[in-house]
């Protein structure tokens, strides 16, 4: 009995060590993430990037190809999201006009005219 | 008695089953997701495309604090160095030209505290002043400017509304845009016939261009195209600000004979090819052409 009470405290300890090795000594770092790993904040910024170079040039592919870096969702979605959090952290009227202005162009895109190229 | 004989092996065995189950949950069942995290932590290919991001913004809005604040996200040591070395190499691996471009008027303006903005025609919305109120609807209703639906079928789009709890993070502080002062003038043409640098400091030979606006002001972005027998490459004025805004470089290749002209007109130069200089005490080293353009 005394055996297994012991063995099963080596386990325990095992992870502890485990765990403060991981957690404690040697954290994780972050390095070669991908921007769909970015803070909403982030988020929300590179998107009001996108929506500021696409009101500059136009081009609506490049726009969509920039925000597809976002990950799988969809990139009214992205856009959409990133409406909701600049407006939930007051950004100015003019960035969520260029913001929103982007969200109508996807919108109304024709992915059969205008989709993103592989 | 036979217990006491195994020793205290089944100890350890307990150690190795706890790392074990422990991995097993931390890299099987609960990996490590990455979530949340800063553009300093994004891969170099990603951070390279970032930078073309703030570079874009940038020339659209020429608000150079807020290209700051953005660049700072990404850590790197010296930011203004950061964005032409990307420039650079955007041009060397053939990148559309406006990116080159957009990073390099990016690093001048970083480099020199200054915002050179060229493109007239674009549009730059105007912004309020801090601290002004802002009302928001969460409707969104049509912006003035914004794209219309052109087709019958096409909705604008749908009011969007909170389904996911958001978390109010820090957010950066949105300063006030400088208004972009369009570059005009004349063509360029070359001020004078090509001079010959003899600085022993520059180890490689460099057909080294200045381009001067008409009141002798340096002007960046200009771009450059070179030829030889059998290749071409461009070049642009401002990638290298440490030599000023209107400096830009080639490396030529010794018993090569170079033509250049801008990429905008004006008179082309040829004949340019390496010349060995000589110093005091009869060592030769690569001597670099000199050509300035200037706007009458």
């Amino acid at each position: 009995m005394l055996r297994w009470l012991l063995f099963f405290i080596t386990v325990a300890l095992g992870l502890a060590a485990g765990l403060y090795y991981g957690w404690v000594i040697n954290p994780v770092e972050y390095v070669n993430t991908t921007p769909d790993s970015l803070r909403a904040d982030y988020k929300a910024d590179y998107v009001l990037m996108v929506a500021e170079s696409y009101n500059a040039n136009d081009d609506l592919n490049l726009a969509v190809q920039r925000l597809a870096l976002l990950g799988d969702t969809p990139p009214a979605e992205v856009v959409a999201n990133a409406i909701l959090f600049a407006v939930k952290n007051n950004y100015n009227q003019a960035d969520l006009a260029l913001m929103q202005q982007l969200a109508d162009a996807i919108q109304t895109m024709n992915p059969a005219l205008e989709g993103p190229q592989p | 008695m036979r217990n006491e004989q195994r020793g205290p092996w089944y100890l350890l065995t307990g150690l190795v089953i706890g790392v074990v189950f422990g991995l097993i949950y931390a890299w099987r069942i609960s990996p490590v997701k990455y979530v949340d995290t800063s553009p300093a932590t994004l891969r170099d290919d990603f951070k390279d495309q970032y930078r073309v991001l703030i570079a874009a913004a940038f020339s659209m809005d020429g608000d150079l604090p807020r290209a700051q604040a953005r660049l700072n996200l990404l850590n790197d040591p010296d930011m203004a160095s950061a964005v032409a070395l990307q420039a650079q190499r955007a041009l060397a691996e053939g990148h559309p030209a406006e990116e080159s471009h957009e990073l390099g008027l990016l690093a001048i303006a970083l480099s020199q505290g200054v915002v050179i903005t060229e493109q007239p025609g674009r549009s730059t919305p105007s912004k309020p002043s801090p601290g002004s109120a802002l009302t928001v609807t969460p409707t969104f209703p049509p912006v003035p400017g914004s794209s219309t639906p052109t087709s019958p079928g096409a909705t604008p789009v749908p009011p969007v509304s909170p389904t996911a709890p958001m978390t109010p993070y820090p957010t950066f502080t949105l300063m006030p845009s400088r208004t972009p002062t369009p570059t005009a003038g004349a063509p360029f043409v070359l001020k004078k016939a090509p001079t010959l640098v003899c600085d022993p400091t520059v180890k490689q030979p460099l057909i080294m261009v200045e381009a001067w606006d008409a009141s002798g002001l340096p002007v960046p972005g200009v771009e450059v195209i070179v030829n030889w027998t059998g290749g071409e490459d461009h070049f642009f004025t401002g990638l290298k600000p440490e030599y000023g805004l209107g400096y830009g470089d080639f490396l030529m290749t010794p018993s090569v004979t170079y033509s250049l002209h801008l990429a905008e007109g004006g008179e082309p130069v040829s004949g340019l090819t390496t010349t060995d200089c000589e110093t005091a005490s009869g060592d030769r080293y690569p001597g670099s052409w000199k050509l300035v353009f200037a706007q009458p």
